[in-house]
């Protein structure tokens, strides 16, 4: 039909979302897969995680923290920030961005006491080791419990535990909403799937885990009193990391099925995005960014840390064009307008590059920070001798 | 022992304190499941309670003056390029056998509103004779309820810099008057009304025309009713090719999807 139809004028819509949506799923993402990959020592026991559980931890802890604040600068009037609070609790059943501000406060502050209970040991250690300004701050932070004795240390564990258990869910479900406030949108045929918090989880971990792998072996080999990466463990995480794209190969594998294949009459528009895209998506987002560090993991070359490191970089920059693709590709798709919409992000102002930039410059300035404050290293190097109290 | 720490006690003090300071803060009141205006029972939140309002788009008759687009926009005072209501423009078929075919466009006032519904501050709502609005006093800018619109007729307003839509002239029906759109139409292609007075012309012509919405399978139940929509325009909607586009043209294509650092230098 459209050979006979000529379109003379109509209204250009703009679209409401932006450069720091993505950002956001990006780092709620990875955050949730750094959670779960610490929980892998401290709720199921898994001993060879241990050493990087607490480093973990706390890197689930800072991307958490940095994350609303795309948000936040994504709000057209973020002054109104308190009308969240105040109003339009009716809609809290349908309205998946109510759920999801809830959690982004009860979940950095679950990390926060995990993490106190896992360094708690350390900071009574520091306490006694310093003086003065330092000797109240890490007296703070051991909340008063100065017991070191076998009984503490074993209510530590079980706290830990308990918290743990607890996060796992809520970790889930921090990043599962962002899956759920796309995928209730059923006017976007792009976002409107149920497997959408399913395939932003499954993508999730592999961002999260390539984060990781470029995270730790630098802390290890510059910031750690070690000196030395534990190269078992990047081959470890690289396996780990092979089995997260699996899982994501697969949700993509049917969700695009069903929704190019055997959807209602919207099909054809997407089918068009996806033909408009194809070389981009199919070479960078599934070969490069997915292909290439599958292999990586499940063969020999696990063994190399300078190609887990290039695989990890690549897999984690991939979901995030995945996000983009997802997010802003999703948009672009017309409703009403003949013809995909365009959209290229400002450099300066609001929901703009320097804007994303700086949320990188703050994540950085966070990563630093609980460096600083955490004895993340002392608890890695008992963790690495099979202290008593790491355990 | 443990207890006796005054370090613990110290905690424990300020924790009472806090939250019994926070708590003292907020008061029983601020907190709300819709919003103040609506909780105060503003008339205008309100509206005509036994009414039903409804518009029926006769596209026999439209003649795509964009009277309707204009008048919208000085009774509204919406912004430059920014449009509650505006009337696409086609051409059916090719020489000999061509036609002009328009289709004027506008918040559909869904009876089940996908805008609504998740909205996270309550400031977008369905008054009790079905209009949607947007209380642009509370809402915080976030977007969704633009992203949940099927027909795209929802937008950032440059000016209040929050969420903006066509709003059936709430303020002109609350004092009896028709919507602006339909009270300039030439063509009398706009007819407006309640559909719970049997005596309206909504009432009639809905009852004894063969009517249509636009996206019926989005299941949000349009209140605004088309006869002749022709299934070949409608198409348009779902068309990814880029058709010659004389607004687009014009605008260029760095002027679309509206960008916030554009926005702060003209009307910041």
């Amino acid at each position: 039909m459209d050979s006979i139809n000529t379109l003379i004028s109509s209204i250009t819509v703009a679209k409401p979302w932006g450069l720091d949506i993505p950002n956001y799923f990006w780092f709620t993402g990875s955050s949730a897969a750094a959670f779960i990959i610490s929980s892998f020592a401290h709720v199921f026991g898994w001993k060879k995680y241990k050493p990087i559980a607490g480093i973990s931890l706390l890197m689930a802890f800072v991307l958490l923290v940095a994350a609303p604040l795309n948000l936040i600068d994504d709000l057209r009037q973020p002054g109104r920030i308190m009308n969240f609070f105040l109003y339009g609790w009716e809609n809290f059943a349908t309205s998946p961005m109510k759920w999801g501000v809830l959690l982004l406060l009860a979940y950095p502050i679950l990390i926060f006491f995990e993490a106190q209970a896992l360094y708690r040991p350390y900071f009574v250690q520091k306490v006694r080791n310093s003086a003065g300004l330092g000797k109240l701050f890490y007296g703070l932070m051991t909340f008063g419990r100065m017991d070191l004795g076998e009984k503490a240390l074993q209510r530590d564990h079980k706290l830990g535990f308990i918290l743990g258990a607890i996060g796992i869910p809520l970790a889930l479900a921090v990043h599962g909403y962002t899956g759920y406030i796309l995928g209730a949108v059923h006017a976007n045929i792009m976002w409107h799937t149920p497997l959408m918090p399913l395939i932003f989880l499954a993508s999730a971990m592999v961002s999260g885990t390539g984060l990781l792998l470029l995270l730790i072996p630098f802390f290890q080999r510059f910031l750690s009193e070690r000196k030395k990466v534990d190269r078992k463990m990047v081959a470890t995480l690289a396996t780990l990391l092979s089995w997260f794209i699996v899982i994501d190969l697969v949700m993509r594998f049917l969700w695009l099925t069903f929704s190019l294949t055997f959807a209602d009459g919207e099909k054809y528009s997407l089918y068009s995005y996806f033909s408009l895209h194809f070389q981009d998506i199919l070479l960078v987002d599934y070969l490069l960014c997915l292909l290439v560090p599958l292999i990586i993991g499940f063969t020999r070359l696990k063994n190399t840390p300078a190609v887990v490191y290039l695989g990890a970089l690549v897999t984690a920059v991939g979901v995030w064009i995945f996000r983009w693709n997802t997010v802003i590709g999703g948009q672009t798709i017309p409703r009403t307008t003949p013809g995909f919409l365009h959209y290229s992000p400002p450099l300066l102002g609001q929901d703009s590059v320097l804007s994303v930039l700086s949320n990188w410059g703050i994540l950085v300035a966070l990563i630093c920070a609980v460096l600083l404050i955490f004895p993340w290293d002392e608890e890695m190097i008992d963790c690495y001798k099979g202290e008593a109290h790491a355990k | 022992m443990e207890n006796d720490n005054p370090r613990r006690r110290f905690l424990k003090a300020g924790l009472a304190s806090t939250s019994l300071a926070l708590l003292a803060g907020t008061r029983a009141n601020a907190m709300s499941l819709k919003n103040p205006g609506r909780d105060a029972g503003d008339a205008r939140y309100i509206g005509r309670k036994d009414s039903h309002f409804v518009m029926i788009l006769d596209l026999r008759k439209c003649i795509g003056c964009q009277a309707c687009t204009s008048v919208c926009k000085v009774e509204n005072n919406v912004p430059a390029d920014q449009f509650r209501t505006f009337v696409t423009e086609t051409e059916v078929g090719a020489y000999p056998d061509v036609r002009k075919a328009f289709l004027p466009q506008l918040c559909n006032h869904c009876e089940d509103p996908a805008c609504v519904p998740v909205c996270p501050t309550g400031a977008t709502f369905k008054r009790e004779d079905g209009i949607v609005v947007v209380d642009n006093t509370v809402c915080w800018g976030c977007g969704y309820c633009i992203s949940a619109c099927p027909y795209d007729k929802r937008f950032f307003n440059k000016r209040t810099k929050t969420a903006d839509k066509c709003n059936f002239c709430a303020q002109r029906v609350d004092q009896g008057l028709l919507p602006a759109c339909v009270e300039t139409c030439v063509g009398g292609a706009r007819i407006f009304g309640d559909l719970n007075d049997r005596e309206s012309d909504v009432y009639k012509i809905l009852h004894n025309f063969p009517t249509t919405v636009l996206k019926k399978a989005q299941g949000t139940k349009p209140q605004v009713f088309y006869i002749g929509l022709d299934s070949k325009v409608v198409e348009l909607f779902d068309t990814t090719i880029d058709l010659d586009d004389i607004v687009k043209k014009k605008q260029g294509i760095e002027r679309e999807w509206m960008k916030i650092a554009e926005e702060v230098e003209h009307h910041g």
